[in-house]
């Protein structure tokens, strides 16, 4: 698995992103699950297993329809009142059978398909969406807007992400593109590299990904020397326990995102992951990249 | 057993020759990388800071540095716990001193403030959380009057998933940027720090093998067993907690930056002991070369072998040293049978 981390450090970067199925594909056994079919009335009680398909429920206009969320579910602020059904790696069965959901939705993550398996044999509708890479965002959209009766609703998103999406790269078209360097953690240093979500973001936001290949690379701060990032986007920057911190790059005067002070923190990291506020996230990637721009 | 000759000039040989090993291993490995280094660009002034200069100095020389740092330290300290507990299979992660630090330093640091200034807290924390470890781990052990050499491995191996069990419990509790800082305290990691850091590690792990220095005879009379080392006129007791709190000073500065590295205080005693004889003034000072080396090593591999990917320096010696230890585990039933 060259390229890609150890196992064990994708999955959690998996968990520190909340981003779920970014990292880890879904089981074939749950893919291939008989689910049944979405019935005509539209259910009544919603349970989601995780934050981007809760998000995106909300903004579906579905909401008040959601009964129970997994703990990592953050946004929108209503949710925080919402019951929790455990993480979204280790949703509790019966905290979901409590809420008697006429349908789970939930994402594909390494430790909860034993539990998947199980509501499924107990009879619960269980939906599984895979939103894993950017252009599978739409789809997902489509996908739960029809779980919850809400198409045409789920039409006017796609159509909106798609607008504001197009906003921001036109905002961007034509700038030169900066070299940068978007990581995770700094001691291990974990990058974002090109074959993630979020470094296809990066590429959306109009940047060069000085991360050679993989998801989640653990990197040797050698290579981001070498490789000259002129931008830094640090998101463990301020939030992670300990030792990150700006002077972590200031150490290395000869790089040019040091030089031209272009190390940032990156405070709209929750928003980036695959669901409605995918443009907002962008647009604030692309401000960072592109400041002439805005 | 029997004690080998130690003299001022085989001690300076010995030494010396590791020395100038532990020297051309230092040289080596600065000069290993995932980056190539064009040197003439590193050591030319004209151009500014260049890239080349500050990979060298600013990234790569530091982690070497501690690397050996680390590896020295962990060395000395499996080097005198196993003659304290008079057992060839005592090491600072497998008896659980590791992990009881890391515990303290991951405590500290999610439950205080961050202005009381993380840096200063997680060696303290660590060092406590190593003593403590010890006391703990050493009361259990006792059976009688002798600590059991397989009943030390067993309360180690309790001891251990007791602190992981609490550490993977904190680590499903902080938010989940924190987790990411658990996280890697389990996982063992040489990073690049800053001279400073270095310095006081260094002084931090040169405090312990002076300590340990000093009671060397001692220990050479401890692994004979404590009614041997009273009746040779060691102070026990005393002797017995001067080395515990220095083997707690060393591992508690060691995993404070680095976290678990496992397999170096077991590997690399045993490699000496063979080398140069059970003698601690020679032993002592032989391990923590020959630990400096071979994590120095063993962090390279770490470094480059996947190209730009890394991996976990634990990983390598625990490779590296797990099939150590299941021989000398072996060796040590057959030596018990016989």
């Amino acid at each position: 698995m060259l390229g890609s981390t150890h196992p064990f450090l994708a999955l959690v970067a998996a968990l520190t992103l909340a981003t779920q199925a970014i990292a880890v594909r879904a089981p074939q056994a749950i893919a291939a699950a008989p689910t049944p079919q979405p019935s005509l009335a539209p259910p009544g009680r919603i349970v989601s297993l995780a934050p981007s398909i809760t998000e995106t429920l909300f903004a579906l206009g579905a909401g008040a329809r959601v009964v129970a969320v997994s703990d990592h579910c953050d946004y929108p602020p209503e949710v925080t009142r919402l019951p929790r059904v455990g993480s979204f790696n280790s949703p509790s069965v019966e905290a979901v059978l409590a809420a008697r959901p006429d349908v789970v939705i939930g994402a594909p993550s390494p430790g909860n398909h034993e539990n998947v398996r199980t509501m499924l044999r107990l009879g619960v509708r269980v939906e599984i969406v895979d939103p894993e890479r950017l252009a599978d965002v739409p789809a997902m959209t489509r996908r739960l807007a029809a779980i919850a009766g809400e198409p045409a609703a789920g039409e006017r998103l796609v159509a909106a992400m798609a607008r504001d999406m197009e906003a921001v790269r036109r905002k961007v078209a034509g700038a030169p593109k900066p070299r940068v360097l978007m990581l995770v953690g700094q001691e291990p240093l974990i990058a974002v590299g090109p074959e993630s979500f979020l470094g296809e973001m990066l590429v959306e936001a109009g940047a060069v990904n000085v991360a050679p290949a993989g998801s989640w690379p653990r990197l040797n701060v050698e290579i981001v020397i070498a490789a000259d990032p002129e931008v830094i986007i640090d998101c463990s920057m301020g939030t992670e326990a300990g030792t990150a911190s700006l002077a972590y790059w200031t150490r290395f005067p000869s790089l040019s995102a040091v030089k031209s002070r272009r190390v940032h923190p990156f405070r709209a990291f929750e928003a980036l992951r695959p669901g409605p506020r995918v443009a907002i996230a962008l647009e604030e990637l692309a401000r960072l990249l592109h400041p002439e721009r805005f | 057993m029997a004690l080998t000759h130690v003299t001022w000039a085989r001690l300076a040989r010995v030494n010396g020759l590791l020395g100038a090993l532990l020297l051309v291993s230092l040289a080596a490995a600065a000069a290993i990388g995932p980056v190539a280094l064009d040197w003439r660009r590193v050591f030319d002034a004209s151009s500014g800071i260049a890239p080349d200069a500050v990979i060298l100095f600013r990234a790569r020389i530091p982690r070497v540095l501690l690397a050996a740092i680390v590896g020295g330290a962990l060395a000395i300290a499996g080097a005198a716990l196993q003659a304290l507990l008079r057992n060839p299979l005592a090491e600072p992660h497998l008896v659980g001193i590791s992990s009881g630090a890391a515990l303290a330093a991951v405590l500290a640091l999610v439950t205080l403030p961050v202005a009381l200034g993380q840096a200063l807290i997680a060696p303290i924390a660590a060092f406590a959380g190593a003593l403590v470890s010890i006391w703990i781990v050493v009361r259990l052990a006792f059976v009688g009057e002798r600590v059991d050499p397989y009943t030390l491995l067993l309360i180690g191996v309790i001891y251990n998933a007791f602190t992981g069990a609490l550490l993977m419990f904190i680590n499903s509790v902080v938010d989940l940027y924190q987790a990411h800082g658990v996280l890697f305290w389990l996982m063992g990691h040489v990073g690049t720090r800053e001279y400073p850091t270095l310095a006081a590690l260094g002084l931090y792990s040169a405090i312990g093998l002076a300590l340990l220095l000093w009671r060397a005879r001692d220990l050479d009379c401890l692994s004979l067993g404590d009614e041997r080392a009273a009746e040779l006129g060691v102070d026990v007791e005393c002797a017995r907690r001067a080395v515990f709190v220095a083997a707690a000073l060393l591992v508690g500065a060691v995993v404070s930056v680095s976290g678990l590295i496992g397999f170096v205080g077991l590997v690399v005693p045993h490699l000496m002991r063979l080398l140069v004889g059970a003698d601690h003034r020679m032993l002592l000072p032989a391990s923590y070369l020959a630990g400096a080396i071979f994590l120095v090593w063993a962090d390279t591999v770490a470094r480059t072998a996947l190209g730009v990917t890394e991996i976990p320096v634990g990983v390598v010696t625990a490779i590296c040293g797990a099939p150590v230890f299941a021989y000398l585990l072996r060796r040590e039933r057959r030596l018990v049978e016989q």
